[in-house]
């Protein structure tokens, strides 16, 4: 039964794909799906925090930006993605560990803004360790190598990254149905009472960091080789409440939350672009309409739809 | 020597204004319970609205600043009625989403005035240099601080002596018991939103001549967040004290450690503070641990 809900869940996208395809082209809506895939997948990892183990993760990004880097470097010394995609989720399930730790001491908001701090200072190291991460001005990364051959079409990319999210949704929905996954729902529904009940918080809360941090981490580390240059200030405060955005428009507390909310946060731009195009009048022109229909659909949604549009509400 | 005490008095200044917001964060925070992520961007637009009335409507700097600050106060009542409403007594992230999509459509909005999204503009108040003695001082710096005492001495008698102030604090200790004894607690909300974004507008307009109006000076709430955290987010006292101490210890680690550590400064502390008195300094000193 459960099973069967699952798979119908997953019945729209490729038809969504298919449309896309026709409507707009290979090219592009396979660009776009590869983008709104690796969203997903680092939205997954806020699902799994926020919606799962009920904390507040404020710096995300910055789980998702230790990915890109770890990357980013491993390949440039000469690394087989075989080990660097791993090494890089690694590197970012550690900053989770480190970014969870807090959380022994503090609770709710206060743990919330220690995790916008940390971010923070992740986000300055990485200006400012300029030796290793070239600082503010970035760097350029090569396509990503599989056994020799770059995955630089946009079909390749949209093959690596669906792989990638179809994977992690599948190791996230056996991952919530376990002795770990009732662990973070107790916790996010009652600390004490799951206490009480022989569950422990702090380890149920570095776990769901772990886990949230290697799914943002591997994520970024598609995301470097996707766009082919990385800053530190992509991965600022900003593309942190982008993902928290994502993950409440789809729906925290369901997997399928994430494809969702990377399909409307991935869309709005393109949307805004084709309205460019579409209305001549100086409205569709100023600089702020992005930013105000981002702010419109993330105040409708939270006043509206508060389970997200895969909630039930 | 000289120079040290300079920097102090910079600090000193840009501590207020850290202080103000990280005020302005508390009070709403103490009536509602729901954390605002717009304050940043209310400051922006009061900025900017003080800015627009006098150089694009040509009202006087006075008359636009308070109008700016009226305007700006309404604003966040509005929010209050219209959105902010629905989200008390829900988780804090609801409130972090909703106010961060209220600050999006504030920040877009100014973004959308052409002349407002590619320049940097000052007001021209208070740019000249005093001499103190052996000191040489901006004015504006001591302008914010002086504005600062001000405010502080308005609100402390506010909060003491009228109705309206000790229902809201009546309000912050105890919701229920407070609307017993017949505080509307709704017209207080709303209040409260007014309150904060006022106050956040006010800021706004006192860092104009320390730095320049631009489209990002609401990133300095940023910087007000840790000083309201670290003053216990309940205690508007240790919110003003705590954004001092944040930007005095800024100014002095600008002196004194490499360049670009001074940015994290505030968040290191704000670490250390979080991790070693996990209630804040007030309750700190009442008894660290939980």
């Amino acid at each position: 039964m459960r099973r069967g809900g699952r798979w119908r869940a997953a019945l729209p996208w490729p038809a969504l794909l298919a449309g896309a395809v026709v409507v707009f082209g290979a090219e592009y809506a396979l660009s776009q799906a590869t983008l709104v895939a690796t969203y997903a997948l680092a939205g997954l990892g806020v699902v799994v925090v926020v919606g799962q183990g009920g904390q507040i993760a404020l710096g995300q990004a910055a789980l998702v930006g230790l990915g890109a880097y770890a990357e980013a470097l491993l390949v440039a010394a000469g690394m087989s993605p075989v080990v660097s995609l791993p090494a890089a989720a690694a590197t970012a399930a550690a900053g989770g560990a480190l970014a969870s730790l807090p959380a022994r001491r503090l609770g709710g908001l206060y743990f919330g803004m220690s995790t916008l701090a940390f971010a923070l200072i992740v986000e300055e190291a990485l200006v400012r360790w300029e030796s290793v991460t070239h600082g503010a001005a970035g760097f350029a990364v090569p396509a990503l190598r599989f056994a020799g051959r770059a995955v630089d079409t946009p079909a390749a990319q949209a093959a690596v990254s669906i792989a990638a999210l179809i994977g992690a949704m599948l190791l996230c929905a056996r991952l919530f149905d376990s002795r770990l996954g009732r662990a973070w729902r107790a916790v996010r529904e009652d600390e004490v009472a799951a206490d009480a009940c022989g569950i422990d918080p702090a380890r149920a809360k570095l776990l769901a960091f772990v886990v949230g941090g290697a799914l943002s981490g591997f994520a970024g580390a598609l995301y470097a080789h996707w766009i082919g240059f990385i800053s530190p200030e992509q991965f600022g405060l900003m593309f942190s409440f982008e993902l928290l955005m994502l993950a409440f428009i789809g729906g925290a507390q369901h997997l399928s939350g994430a494809a969702w909310g990377a399909l409307v946060i991935v869309a709005i731009p393109q949307a805004i672009a084709v309205l460019r195009d579409a209305l001549p009048g100086e409205v569709a022109r100023a600089a702020g309409l992005e930013t105000v229909l981002f702010g419109v659909v993330i105040v409708v949604v939270v006043l509206l739809r508060p389970g997200g549009i895969a909630g039930r509400s | 020597m000289l120079a040290a005490a300079q920097v102090l008095i910079s600090g000193v200044a840009l501590g207020c204004v850290y202080g103000l917001v990280a005020l302005s964060f508390v009070l709403i925070y103490k009536a509602t319970e729901t954390v605002s992520f717009m304050q940043g961007e209310l400051l922006m637009t009061g900025a900017f609205g003080a800015l627009g009335l006098h150089l694009g409507a040509g009202w006087p700097l006075g008359a636009a600043a308070l109008a700016a600050v009226a305007g700006v106060a309404l604003l966040g009542a509005v929010f209050e009625r219209a959105a902010l409403r629905r989200a008390v007594g829900r988780p804090h992230l609801v409130a972090v989403l909703l106010t961060f999509g209220l600050g999006l459509m504030l920040r877009g909005a100014v973004a959308s005035v052409p002349a407002a999204a590619q320049e940097t503009y000052r007001l021209p108040v208070a740019i000249d240099v005093v001499q103190l003695g052996p000191l040489t001082l901006a004015a504006g710096q001591l302008l914010v601080i002086g504005a600062t005492v001000l405010i502080a001495v308005v609100l402390a008698l506010f909060f003491r002596t009228t109705r309206v102030g000790l229902a809201l604090r009546a309000l912050s200790e105890d919701a229920r018991i407070a609307a017993l004894m017949g505080v509307p607690v709704a017209r207080m909300h709303t209040l409260a939103w007014a309150l904060g974004a006022g106050l956040a507008a006010l800021a706004g307009l006192l860092l104009a001549p320390i730095t320049f109006i631009h489209l990002n000076m609401g990133l300095i709430a940023l910087k007000a967040f840790p000083a309201a955290v670290l003053g216990g987010l309940t205690s508007l006292p240790g919110a003003l004290a705590a954004g001092i101490f944040l930007g005095v210890a800024e100014a002095l680690a600008g002196l004194a450690l490499p360049e670009g550590v001074k940015d994290v400064v505030p968040y290191v502390l704000l670490m250390l503070g979080l991790l070693l008195f996990p209630r804040g300094f007030g309750a700190g000193a009442a008894g660290a641990g939980r």
